[in-house]
């Protein structure tokens, strides 16, 4: 068994080093600041494949005297043959002088057999100051690759190019906020490239990630899909004696019982947001203060909300059709198929004009008070009988999950979920859209689904996720 | 952990359930663990005997849902042995004034064989026709989202072949019963045109099984023809013994045709029931999500491994201070590149020096050197370093200054000058910041930091005056 590769992220202070190990890493606890120094020791993050490291990425701090360790290294140097000697001699010499302390760092793992990768911002013009850094580089004699990380705007990455492919084996271009994941396992397989040894573990490195991003899909639906369960079919409850009941006015009771059945829906959004952020990673999107601004903005319950997120009175009636005939289908079945398929057409007609005629309003739950039992009755509140509900928790929820899945971590900007301007669902095979209508109806009539049905309704929403992954990828 | 597939397919389903809200990371954690160390092979029963022996759970849920479907068994069973005596008695219903009809007998005899295969058809079809029933006798449980309801056709087929085969054997015993203490007179009796050797041929047919078995089971053509009866005129003179000899033949039929296709049917309703439980159980989709965690290896992105980076505090508390005419200008490591602005610019008053970046230490040291000759000449010496706005100030610049303050006369004012990449544009606020906080850090009140007065910046600060 080789020893599995390591890379040493190194370079001009506060060039995006850490951005690019945080995004590789998958590591939103990297601190990513406009100050250099913020890295001031070697960090190492190993890719483990059940517990096996298939490679390690070590973010380093910046050259802070390139100049005078380049000087120190031709002072000490005979020829080409004792360069990468002569670096391995600076690092045992300098170790515990404070001076040095941060060249150190970054030049430790490359004497240790590190490959280099070297991070320059492309937004900023190039500048010779770097070349005595590429100089100490190339005199480690490491395999390296240089990566051109646009920080700003301005773009001068093509100057850049020319300078670094003298001084680099490989030269790439990677901005570690905005590059897409393909991009993220394109990069990965450029580090293969660099030592012949490295290729078969990187390859499988990226097989890992790839199969990793499609089952954090899955269980992202699984996840939507368990959400939209729970809030379709939530019912709140208060148990309240006679003569409490007989204090109250029904519309306070009601607007005690709506309000809490508000708390509990907007609170299980939440917990869906947080568990679909923990699935990719992401734990510090809630400190960027994303959700204040975004909830302030788009409530779930907000008139906003619905005409975005809600779908078509068309939709509703052509899901509703599907779900009614396959019971209707039922009927048919009971009589053998002598109903010649009446069944299925009856009840496609009533699904489709009840969905078509009660699926325009986002109705609230009626408020129902129960039979007097020991002195107590139970007044409950829900499960909403509108299925736009449903369809509003689920298209804020695909989008959410969109904007998380393809937002990098070394991302520091607000999470900010813009609502969109059309029904994508509509995208969507008729299939799936007959799944999940059935499902919601079954929800709001608290039947709890069968294992089978909740699979079914996983990859309906799976489906759904996909639709709208196309339908933003269309959108540019 | 039981061996019978209904049990391992139930105890899996509730454990597929109990692992809904759990976190994603760790059932796949926990599970490919499981099937990184198992040596008793990945079968679920193995992996349930796992868990069950890590929590000490023991069986609950799983044994009342089906203790619910043995009552329901039992209650068929039941039915079907009282039912099976009263139906017997009825067919056997004797008041001297008639025969008992072997024709009604071989009638309901067929019948029952017609209802025993639509049930074993119903099961095979996956029909309910009882099912609103037991849905109401379990929804109370909670059973009627469970794994369980897809086992109702199978689950009810065989109760109803226990009670089937209850009412065989209870119609049987109360057979040979009444026999014993009875004297039952059987004839035969139709309306339809059929003669004696037709209707012998017929009970052979039928009595086939068992006619090498016991003979005396299988009627003769002169039984038959001396029992055939007309309920309108007299009957044939007749031994009155040979009216009782129909009982074996009924006896066998009785067996042969209804008890026996009941007992067969239960066998492969139970074998029917057994299969399509281990095929849920492989079809279930927590199986595939099971075999899909053990398989998938755990990929850790080292998004665990604790940063240890301190973040620095982002705040500067000094301000910019205005830009002095010094006689010294020093761009470091390339500032002012390509075109210096016309305030930098080298003149018979203002010598402009290059240190940092592509020069060499030496040249740093020559450039600080050249400075302290014209310093060395001012009342109020004070000298300008150019930098790059976009450039994090290092230790190398900070090398500089202090060698530069050093070598310099004391009191020179030195003014730190970003230029961004634009030199006719003032630099960002970040930029700026970076730069006051490094005046900051360097601790020395005769070290500041300006902003080139642009262009733009001087119109509007004549624009601010007016």
């Amino acid at each position: 068994m080789t020893e599995a590769p390591v890379f040493a992220v190194v370079g001009h202070p506060n060039k995006g080093k850490s951005s690019v190990v945080a995004t590789l890493s998958q590591n939103d606890a990297i601190a990513i600041a406009l100050e250099p120094g913020t890295t001031r020791h070697s960090q190492a993050y190993p890719l483990r494949v059940d517990g096996e490291v298939l490679y390690t990425l070590v973010d380093t701090p910046g050259f802070q005297r390139p100049r005078q360790v380049l000087e120190w290294l031709q002072a000490h140097s005979l020829s080409a043959s004792d360069r990468a000697e002569t670096v391995a001699a600076f690092v045992r010499q300098h170790r515990d002088e404070p001076r040095f302390h941060d060249e150190c760092e970054l030049l430790t793992p490359l004497v240790e057999g590190a490959g280099i990768i070297y991070v320059v911002d492309g937004s900023v013009p190039y500048s010779t100051e770097n070349e005595s850094e590429m100089t100490i580089l190339r005199w480690t004699g490491q395999p390296s690759l240089a990566l051109i990380n646009s920080i700003g705007c301005d773009d001068y990455s093509d100057d850049w190019h020319k300078a670094l492919g003298q001084f680099f084996q490989v030269v790439r271009k990677f901005n570690a906020v905005t590059a897409p994941f393909n991009q993220h396992l394109s990069l990965l397989k450029a580090f293969g490239q660099l030592e012949p040894a490295w290729e078969t573990v990187l390859d499988q490195a990226v097989m890992h990630l790839s199969d990793q991003r499609a089952q954090r899909k899955e269980q992202a639906a699984r996840l939507i899909a368990t959400a939209l369960e729970d809030m379709m079919g939530w019912q709140e409850k208060r148990t309240l004696t006679t003569g409490q009941l007989t204090g109250t006015s029904r519309e306070t009771l009601a607007e005690d019982l709506r309000q809490r059945w508000y708390q509990h829906q907007r609170q299980r959004e939440q917990s869906l947001r947080l568990a679909i952020e923990q699935l990719y990673q992401h734990h510090r999107i809630q400190r960027q203060e994303a959700e204040l601004a975004w909830h302030s903005e788009h409530d779930l319950f907000s008139e906003t909300s619905r005409q975005t997120w809600g779908v078509s009175k068309a939709y509703l009636a052509t899901a509703g059709f599907g779900a009614g005939a396959i019971g209707g289908a039922g009927i048919d079945a009971i009589a053998l198929g002598s109903s010649l398929g009446t069944g299925a057409l009856i009840g496609g007609l009533l699904g489709a004009a009840g969905s078509y005629f009660y699926g325009d309003r986002l109705s609230l739950p009626v408020l129902r008070i129960g039979p007097l039992s020991h002195g107590l009755q139970t007044a409950s509140f829900g499960p909403v009988q509108d299925s736009q509900f449903g369809y509003v928790v689920l298209g804020r929820a695909v989008d959410h999950w969109w904007q998380v899945s393809h937002r990098n971590h070394a991302g520091r900007d607000l999470l900010d979920l813009e609502p969109t301007d059309r029904h994508w669902l509509e995208d969507l095979e008729p299939e799936y859209r007959h799944e999940i209508q059935r499902a919601f109806t079954r929800c709001r009539k608290q039947c709890s689904l069968s294992s089978d049905q909740r699979h079914r309704l996983t990859m309906a929403v799976e489906a759904a996720l996909d639709t709208y992954g196309q339908w933003r990828q269309a959108r540019g | 952990m039981s061996e019978h597939p209904l049990t391992l397919l139930l105890e899996f389903d509730d454990q597929v359930r109990r692992d809904q809200h759990q976190a994603p990371a760790f059932l796949h954690r926990r599970d490919r663990k499981y099937a990184l160390e198992a040596d008793d092979g990945l079968a679920p029963r193995q992996w349930l005997a796992h868990l069950h022996r890590l929590s000490g759970r023991p069986p609950g849920q799983t044994d009342k849902r089906l203790a619910r479907w043995r009552r329901i068994t039992l209650g068929f069973a039941v039915a079907g042995a009282l039912l099976g005596i009263l139906a017997m008695l009825g067919l056997l219903f004797y008041d001297g004034s008639g025969r008992i009809n072997l024709t009604v007998i071989l009638g309901f005899i067929l019948l029952q064989l017609l209802l025993a295969t639509a049930t074993t058809v119903q099961a095979f079809a996956g029909w309910r026709p009882w099912g609103w029933l037991v849905d109401r006798y379990t929804r109370r449980s909670g059973e009627i989202a469970s794994v369980l309801t897809r086992l109702h056709p199978q689950l009810l087929a065989r109760a109803a072949h226990g009670g089937g085969l209850l009412f065989g054997l209870t119609g049987l015993a109360t057979l040979l019963l009444l026999v014993v203490v009875q004297d039952l007179a059987f004839g035969w009796s139709t309306t339809l045109d059929t003669g004696a050797p037709a209707y012998h041929h017929w009970v052979q047919t039928l009595a086939w099984p068992w006619q090498s078995l016991w003979p005396a089971a299988v009627p003769d053509a002169d039984l038959v023809a001396s029992t055939r009866f007309f309920r309108a005129g007299t009957p044939p003179p007749i031994d009155a013994a040979r009216w009782g000899d129909w009982w074996p033949f009924v006896a066998m039929a009785w067996s042969c045709y209804l008890v026996l296709p009941r007992m067969l049917l239960l066998g492969l309703a139970q074998v029917h029931l057994r299969l399509r439980a281990r095929r849920l159980l492989v079809g279930h989709p927590g199986f595939t999500a099971l075999r899909y965690r053990m398989e998938t290896p755990i990929l850790d992105t080292g998004s665990t491994e604790e940063a240890i980076h301190q973040a620095p505090a982002l705040s500067a508390h000094a301000d910019l201070q205005p830009c002095p005419d010094s006689p010294v200008v020093i761009r470091w490591a390339g500032a002012g590149e390509p075109v210096l602005p016309d305030d930098f610019t080298a003149n018979a008053h203002r010598q402009v020096l290059s240190a940092g970046g592509a020069a060499t230490l030496e040249d740093d040291r020559h450039a600080i050197q050249q400075a302290r000759l014209v310093l060395a000449s001012r009342a109020e010496p004070s000298a300008t370093l150019l930098t790059r706005a976009w450039e994090p100030p290092t230790a190398e610049l900070e090398d500089f200054l202090t060698l530069a303050r050093d070598q310099w006369p004391e009191g020179t004012l030195i003014c730190l000058v970003p230029l961004a990449t634009d030199c006719l544009r003032r630099p960002s606020e970040t930029q700026l910041a970076q730069w006051l906080r490094f005046a900051e850090r360097q601790a020395d009140p005769r070290l500041q930091v300006s902003v080139h007065q642009t262009p733009d910046l001087a119109n509007r600060a004549v624009e601010g005056q007016s």
